[in-house]
């Protein structure tokens, strides 16, 4: 029964069929009942089909069968004549018992649809909470919304979401548009979002418009803008529940944008927080070379004349050497701020792993009098689409430390061969090796809070070293490559670059 | 009569410090702080001694000047005469420095360097003054190898290199250059053609196999260096 009574389009034929069985039964109780009993066979009849009709149909449809009743069984028959002292009475009172049954039982019916529909609504916006609440990025649930108002209200929506900050103007570049508006409507889209009211039917703003415009609001703010294309049946509280649903996703949109605005703003103070500490650490390493350079320097220029000539070349000779160390920080502090910067580019070419070696063994060699340096190199290497000054960069660092942290007899080998689908560049040394709980931490320009305490010791043990390995690393991942290092068997420590193999350019044609 | 230098250096210190270095050296250096002074002395230095079309043989030129761009000077030296001009730039980016030498610098230097470095940087340029006018080198022997353009012969260790054609042409290429910087673009185009500039690869692999042929140690070349990024320099003959 309740089925019938909430249908969305309401079944007739049940009433129909009440009606015809009603008066068959009166026809064939004809005669056998008295007149009172076959009355009350309509007054059933007509509250059965109240159950299907419409009040005022159930109200018609009982009247005309009272005058019908008349007519057929109420003597004398067939004559609209009425006996007022015997039958005016009955008459009467089938007519307002119809009445009153078809008002109370449409009352009934209404009240059911509603709180049905009342259901449904609250269990859609519900469903939609928790979509919502799911999605890490709402616009994304832009599509969702939509099919959700149009579920709602039956009236095709159009959507119009800003993807940022809303622009100075209305700038269709700036929004995401939904449902195809048209000019006119994409023009009421942008002025409901701009003034955060609702405008159309039943509104009361802008009343003679043809479409429905909600804004998506949240606290104080509008996040968008929806449109239901009119006329669409207004079931009570439609636009109540399509602007619910609206501001759901206002309420969502604008979470969502206080959560990415607290993360940047977290990754801004992380910037600054490394930014301090990197510019500690570099004031730091270069505070020793200057150091050494300014004390022979006021050696030379206050001293002169009680400094015998080799004293005085060997105070130049150290200014030299740490002018050019200071020199190679700058350069690997340099790179590791362009590195660091967002969208950097690199300049890549065709590069062969030997000429990259050749030029690091060149320079090398500058330091490396007693040639402990040795190069090997897999034959065939295919060519490496690099940055041929940042490799170079990376493997001067790598062979600089090597022959600084090992022995003065101990050989370094440069190595470089084909793993798989990469090359590795491989730095050996024989030196005494990285502690297991520094073989990651070397790679990083410092450490913050306590660990810089606890580490400032080794630091001094290996200066330098910080923003050199740094560097390194952060060139090997500019390329899609990495930097690890590998302890080895008999003591020292490999570093290894790995760097992605890509299919080289066809060679130039044959000459004979 | 000593050679005269111009120094365009804005750097009071450095400009001090060159100038004296170089004076040891016996060279003849007049110095100009700006891109201004630096153009009235080309324009105006002639001496008595001196053609008015060559005041310098040689300008050592800062890029990042007070009040412009050494790139002006350089353009105007360039549109005027071919004067030896050596860069010395504390700038870092590879695309200018490989634009000046395209656009006819002899040389570069980025600071901070060396002072042996810039003396041989200038002895270079020196020797190659004028080659637009006189006949280039044709003859360049360093130990044990020696290559002769006019009779087109290589040899190592008195035996006859075979080279292939394309691998001859850009051995003849570095060798009018000696001891100077060639980019990649120039070699390129003077060896392959205008339309393989781009093909960086080619010298990867003919410059490998030249170097199979002459270095005694192709891994670690004595003879063709690899200016990282920019281009090749076969180094100087012996004298």
């Amino acid at each position: 029964m309740n089925t019938s009574l909430t249908a969305s389009s309401p079944r007739r034929w049940p009433a129909v069929l009440a009606w015809l069985a009603g008066w068959a039964a009166m026809t064939a109780l004809d005669g056998r009942l008295d007149l009172a009993n076959l009355a009350m066979l309509l007054v059933l009849a007509a509250a059965v089909a109240s159950l299907w009709l419409p009040a005022l149909v159930s109200v018609a449809a009982g009247t005309l069968a009272v005058v019908a009743f008349n007519w057929q069984f109420v003597p004398p028959r067939h004559t609209f004549e009425i006996d007022l002292r015997q039958h005016a009475l009955l008459l009467v009172a089938m007519v307002v018992v119809n009445i009153i049954v078809a008002t109370l039982m449409a009352g009934q019916r209404r009240a059911l649809a509603a709180s049905r529909r009342h259901a449904e609504r609250a269990e859609q916006q519900r469903a939609w909470g928790d979509t919502l609440r799911d999605a890490d990025e709402p616009l994304l649930q832009a599509g969702a919304l939509q099919a959700a108002l149009t579920q709602a209200t039956g009236a095709s929506a159009a959507l119009l979401l800003p993807r940022g900050i809303l622009p100075d103007r209305d700038d269709d570049a700036a929004v995401l548009v939904l449902g195809e508006p048209d000019a006119e409507q994409r023009a009421g889209l942008w002025h409901c979002l701009r003034h955060g009211q609702a405008m159309g039917p039943g509104t009361g703003r802008h009343a003679e418009l043809p479409d429905a415009y909600l804004p998506l609001r949240g606290r104080g703010a509008t996040f968008g803008a929806a449109l239901l294309r009119g006329p669409w049946r207004d079931a009570e509280g439609a636009r109540e529940h399509a602007q619910a649903l609206c501001d759901a996703m206002g309420t969502a949109l604008q979470r969502a944008r206080i959560a990415r605005d607290a993360a940047s703003a977290r990754q801004a103070a992380e910037t600054q927080g490394v930014r301090n500490a990197l510019l500690a650490a570099i004031s730091h390493d270069h505070r020793t070379p200057l150091a050494t350079i300014l004390s022979a320097a006021t050696s030379l220029d206050e001293q002169a004349e009680r400094l015998d000539p080799a004293r005085r070349r060997r105070l130049a000779r150290s200014i030299a050497d740490e002018a050019t160390r200071l020199a190679r920080l700058t350069d690997n502090t340099l790179q590791l701020a362009r590195l660091d910067a967002p969208g950097v580019q690199l300049r890549c070419d065709w590069e062969s792993a030997e000429e990259v070696v050749g030029a690091v063994l060149r320079h090398a060699r500058r330091h490396d009098p007693a040639r402990r340096l040795h190069a090997r190199l897999e034959p065939d290497l295919p060519l490496l689409w690099c940055d041929a000054l940042l490799i170079a960069q990376l493997l001067d660092n790598l062979v600089d430390n090597a022959l600084k942290y090992s022995p003065d007899d101990a050989p370094v080998e440069l190595l470089v061969r084909r793993q798989g689908e990469h090359v590795v560049l491989a730095v050996r040394d024989r030196g005494p090796g990285i502690a297991p709980a520094w073989r990651e931490r070397v790679f990083e320009v410092f450490h913050r809070g306590a660990e810089a305490m606890a580490g400032a010791a080794e630091q001094r043990a290996r200066p330098g070293a910080g923003v050199g390995l740094a560097v390194c690393r952060a060139i090997a991942r500019a390329h899609g490559g990495e930097l690890r290092l590998r302890p080895r068997a008999h003591g020292g420590c490999s570093f290894e670059c790995l760097l992605p193999v890509r299919s080289a350019p066809p060679p130039p044609q044959d000459e004979t | 009569m000593s050679l005269r230098l111009l120094l365009v250096e804005d750097d009071r210190e450095l400009r001090a410090t060159l100038r004296e270095a170089l004076a040891v050296e016996g060279f003849e250096v007049l110095t100009a702080a700006s891109l201004s002074e630096g153009l009235a002395l080309v324009a105006h230095a002639g001496g008595a001694d001196r053609p008015r079309d060559a005041p310098f043989d040689l300008v050592l030129l800062d890029l990042g000047l007070p009040d412009g761009d050494g790139e002006t000077l350089l353009a105007q030296l360039r549109r005027r005469r071919t004067l030896p001009t050596i860069v010395i730039s504390a700038r870092e980016a590879e695309g200018q420095k490989i634009r000046l030498l395209d656009a006819g610098a002899d040389d570069y230097l980025v600071k901070p360097f060396g002072i042996g470095e810039l003396l041989a940087r200038i002895r270079v340029a020196l020797r190659h003054r004028g080659t637009t006018t006189t006949p280039a080198l044709t003859r360049w022997r360093r130990g044990e190898v020696e290559i002769d353009l006019v009779a087109r012969l290589v040899r190592r260790n008195g035996t006859t290199v075979h080279l292939t054609p394309t691998e001859y042409a850009l051995l003849a290429r570095l060798v009018r250059s000696a001891g100077q910087v060639v980019t990649h673009r120039q070699l390129l185009a003077d060896v392959w053609g205008a339309e393989f500039i781009d093909h960086t690869h080619y010298l990867r692999l003919y410059m490998g196999q030249l170097r199979a042929k002459l270095e005694a140690e192709p891994a670690e070349p004595a003879l063709l260096l690899t200016e990282t990024g920019v281009g090749y320099r076969l180094v100087e003959p012996d004298e």
